[in-house]
């Protein structure tokens, strides 16, 4: 026997011994300069970690962005990301007008641009690809997007126009919807944009500027509501015909084959940033009519990018080539891109220290990783186009009330929390900070214990402090509460940290409570969470109005707050030409909304992602999204980048 | 026998109809939907997405096409003279069924235009070759080891080779695969920390020494305590007194006596090790059907869980009648 625990005890030191060497040999390496292998690949060749194997090489079907940095590769759009400042730049489009109020857009395409198979791009296709875009049968979780386009709506959901079959009019909203006229006034009245009028568009251009029709909805309960709400339209429509909404009424039109113009339904400033985004890049109608949902395969996919598939297999890689018949083929640099779909960050962090891979994707270092990485060279660390909340519950329980909302808010200490976190900036507005360059961030309520314990008191839910200095709040309906939040354990540790503060600050001590992704997200949607949920956006476009239309009318959010008034303010906003007088009205629509508080902001992250020193053309935009045209590997030692590269340049 | 065997397989067809039932059941009461995201979408949105889907479909009729496909009717749209598939006056594809001589479970959710029965096709070879090649070295160790330790009962190999099989019970694979990675690729360099090289790579190495450390350690056990028992039983001493060779005896009688719980854990064994990969694809980022399938839960991608939970099933089931096959041959007490 003794010689079975002498045996055995020599073995658990043996390997305690390799583990122990191993560890310390990757902790001594602690004054490198980079993580891991720097040896720039062969050929101009770059691997990348996009993050999970992604839904669809169809840029109007994928929503995530690890396929729009795919996207990013095959496809382009009217416009592309600037490579620093993820700002519109130029792209299959050339050139463009805007009419003085936003509301309508007129793209020049450059006549050189050319789809994979060697046809020319042209504006047909630009209108395929929007028509395409909201049709039912793709039922694109995008679509929404595209409802700025006038008509788009209507067309996704099924809605019809009505007409008089004698006189030929259509039914106008403002005939018979209340304040429809003022809404309509900011797209119609306005001059259009200059553009050289060909005899045949020019009955169609006629149509979008008349005031918008009416359209009745596709459902019949809400054509009922509506028609219950607007006595006026049952007169106005009885004995007219009733004609669906078709692809080609949407907004967007071919001027001439290089031409083309998009009409809007109302001033949208931000419609230009938007044009960039994957679900407006320009698809092959062709291929798609034929091949059906096949189209995407690699003996089939027709593409209009920088690059062409050359090969996928799925969860495995997904490969991509230079593509010569690219109209701006000879300043691609990059031969060929292996996207790796990888899931666990730890997998990431191990491929890249080995040199396997050359970059990966935002939100990747792990928290414990993120002391040690933080001063290497090719850690990439700036704030990005997204925020970090919870959401009150607005709708049912204590937090209606909103001294109990902003109490609680109060409590938090944010600055503390995002010295924790490492890899966020405070944010006590809802706007992220230092994304938008002029735009006045309101300040929302700082931290401020005192001030919260005097609002529960106030709301009936006095704080009293015993001998030892902590705090409880007995009469507050504790089991009416919860912090509601997802997996992985990052998420719960956040949870933890309120549920710290609010104890230590309040004396109550909220539970919490975990829910797998997709069931939270549809309790939070309906608002069946008892109290507080953790939420997070990710803009969409580069603009502000990404973080605010979350609460204006119509959308859906987690704390189901709405106000008219902050509709209103929004509206007037949107309808300035004065940029800087734009975003100090949002500012004014922010600062109401925090002042009613119906989330608690935490934080902006910080993109937290890595890139060996020798892939160049490559920074940390706010989006994380990468116009891979301008990303190559430098050959030449000399010329690495040494940490984040100049973005101002 | 094959009376057995065929009564067996013909069984099969209603258990597998039986989980997929339950398989289908199970995904309707899990809350959230395929589509559901970070971002709220519109409900007209939603409503289009599921006509296109043939969610807002009663769910018997939801259900019979699951059921159809099965048995080979593959539901696909119709098309034109043209080649055009042709849109009802929803607004959503005019469909058809055709019937093909092979099942069919649809097409995913998750992953837009890609067919499950494809899905599975590409990832099983990455499954299989795991789980046989660890199934194999699982084999040949465990074998080994548990055979020479019950020959050589408390020396200092049976000790030695045993406290080894104990740890590879207790230490589960998601300790020991990023152990392994980062002995061998974060400080040696030596081995890819992750990713498919194909077959054969170095690639394999680390997954599958990570996939079969339990299953060695298992049958190492095993065989060891399976042979003990026989070398004592009298049929051994039997064969011993009538002068055979030791060789003989331990190669004719001890084997195949002991082997026995070898081969009936062996069975599922084997199932598990090709099915059950899902935390080793995961650490060595492998395109295996562990990932998908792990996948297409969070993401309530139900043709993709209903393909791959009838193929599971399927293996499973198979690879138990292989175990009752097996059995008949070796032990002599045993006939169908």
């Amino acid at each position: 026997m003794s010689s079975l625990r002498s045996d055995q005890f020599r073995l658990f030191i043996t390997l305690i011994l390799i583990a122990a060497l191993a560890i310390g040999c990757s902790v001594a390496a602690s004054n490198d300069v980079y993580f891991g292998r720097v040896v720039p690949p062969p050929g101009q060749i770059l691997r990348y970690v996009t993050g999970d194997e992604i839904e669809s090489l169809d840029p109007q079907v994928g929503t995530g962005q690890p396929d729009a940095r795919i996207y990013a590769a095959l496809y382009e759009g009217l416009v592309e990301y600037d490579p620093k400042n993820s700002q519109p730049i130029p792209a299959i489009a050339e050139s463009w007008e805007i009419n003085a109020d936003w509301s309508e857009y007129i793209f020049h395409l450059r006549k050189n641009a050319r789809w994979s198979n060697g046809k020319p791009i042209t504006a047909k296709d630009f209108v395929y690809t929007f028509q395409r875009g909201v049709s039912p049968k793709l039922a694109s979780r995008n679509a929404y997007l595209a409802y700025y386009i006038k008509y788009s709506e209507a067309y996704n959901t099924g809605g019809s126009f009505v007409r008089d079959s004698q006189t030929n009019e259509y039914v106008l909203e403002k005939d018979v919807l209340e304040g429809a006229d003022k809404k309509d006034e900011a797209a119609t009245d306005q001059p259009p944009a200059e553009a050289e009028n060909s005899a045949a568009d020019a009955e169609k251009h006629k149509r979008l500027h008349t005031p918008a029709r009416l359209v009745l909805p596709a459902d019949e309960k809400e054509r009922a509501a509506l028609l219950k709400d607007n006595p006026k339209i049952e007169g106005a429509i009885a004995g007219k015909v009733i004609e669906p909404v078709k692809p080609e009424d949407i907004g967007v039109e071919e001027v001439d084959p290089y031409t083309v113009r998009i009409t809007l339904k109302q001033s949208a400033r931000f419609f230009l940033g938007l044009m960039a985004h994957q679900f407006f890049r320009v698809v092959p109608g062709e291929a798609i009519e034929k091949y059906g949902k096949d189209w995407t395969e690699p003996a089939n996919i027709v593409t209009s990018g920088p690059f062409k598939l050359k090969e996928r297999i799925l969860y495995d890689r997904t490969v991509v080539e230079k593509d010569p018949m690219y109209w701006d083929a000879a300043a691609v640099r990059l031969n060929r891109i292996i996207f790796y779909p990888v899931r666990d960050n730890n997998t990431i962090m191990n491929l890249y220290k080995v040199g396997e891979i050359e970059a990966f994707l935002n939100h990747t270092v792990p928290p414990g990783w993120i002391d040690y990485m933080r001063p290497l060279k090719d850690y990439m660390g700036t704030p990005e186009n997204g925020n970090d909340y919870y959401d009150f519950n607005c709708r049912r329980g204590p937090f209606t009330d909103k001294r109990l909302r902003k109490a609680f808010n109060m409590a938090i200490d944010k600055v503390t929390f995002a010295k924790w976190r490492k890899t966020v900036t405070p944010l006590t507005g809802f706007v992220p900070v230092g994304i938008f360059p002029g735009y006045p961030n309101p300040k929302g309520d700082e931290f401020n214990p005192e001030r919260a314990r005097q609002l529960l008191a106030e709301a009936g839910y006095p704080v009293t402090k015993d001998g030892n200095g902590n705090y409880s709040c007995p009469k507050f309906p504790i089991a009416e509460v919860e912090i509601l939040y997802n997996p992985p354990s990052t998420n719960k540790q956040i949870a933890e940290f309120l549920q710290a503060q609010w104890k230590q600050n309040l004396g109550i001590t909220v539970p919490l409570r975990e829910m797998e992704f997709r069931t939270m997200l549809n309790v939070r949607a309906k608002g069946e969470y008892k109290g507080i949920a953790r939420d997070a956006w990710g803009g969409d476009y580069m603009d502000p109005f990404t973080f605010l239309n979350l609460f204006y009318k119509g959308a859906e959010n987690g704390s189901g707050w709405h106000d008219p008034e902050y509709d209103k303010l929004l509206d007037e906003a949107n309808a300035q030409t004065d940029p800087q007088k734009r975003y100090e009205l949002f500012a004014k629509a922010e600062a109401y909304m925090l002042e009613e508080q119906p989330v608690i902001p935490l934080d902006t992250p910080t993109v937290n992602w890595m890139k060996k020193p020798y892939v160049k053309g490559m920074y940390p935009n706010p989006l994380t999204l990468h116009p891979w045209k301008y990303v190559y590997i430098e050959y030449d030692q000399a010329k690495w980048d040494q940490g984040v590269p100049n973005m101002a340049e | 026998m094959l009376r057995f065997i065929i009564r067996r397989l013909l069984i099969m067809i209603p258990t597998v109809l039986i989980i997929i039932t339950l398989t289908w059941g199970l995904i309707r009461l899990a809350p959230g939907n395929f589509y559901d995201s970070e971002k709220n979408i519109p409900e007209a949105i939603v409503k289009n997405i599921r006509a296109k889907y043939g969610l807002d479909q009663p769910w018997y009729v939801q259900y019979g096409r699951v059921i159809v496909r099965l048995f080979g009717f593959q539901y696909i749209p119709v098309r034109d003279e043209n080649g055009k598939e042709v849109v009802g006056s929803n607004g959503q594809l005019v469909m058809k069924y055709e019937w093909h001589p092979y099942p069919d479970f649809g097409d995913s959710l998750k992953y837009e235009g890609q067919s499950v029965n494809r899905i599975l096709a590409t990832t099983l070879p990455v499954s299989i070759t795991l789980g046989l090649l660890a199934y194999i070295l699982a084999m040949i160790v465990g074998l080994i080891t548990g055979t020479f330790a019950a020959l050589k009962q408390n020396s200092k190999f049976d000790y030695a080779s045993m406290a080894f099989a104990m740890l590879g019970i207790s230490v589960p694979n998601f300790v020991l695969g990023p152990l392994l990675v980062l002995i061998f690729s974060l400080t040696l360099y030596w081995l890819p920390p992750a990713r498919w090289g194909g077959f054969p790579s170095w690639n394999l190495l680390m997954p599958v020494l990570t996939l079969s450390a339990l299953y060695m350690a298992y049958i190492a056990r095993l065989t060891r305590s399976g042979m003990l028992e026989v070398l004592r039983a009298d049929y051994v001493r039997t064969a011993r007194a009538k002068g055979l060779s030791e060789k003989q005896v331990i190669f004719r009688h001890v084997m195949r006596g002991g082997l026995l719980p070898v081969i009936s854990f062996s069975g599922p064994a084997l199932a598990y090790l090709i099915t059950g990969t899902v935390v080793v694809e995961q650490i060595f980022a492998l395109p295996g059907l562990g990932n998908f399938f792990l996948n297409a839960n969070l993401s309530r991608d139900e043709p993709l869980i209903i393909g791959i939970v009838a193929f599971l099933s399927l293996a499973i089931l198979v690879f138990n009648l292989l175990v009752d096959i097996a059995y008949a041959f070796i032990d002599p007490r045993i006939r169908y």
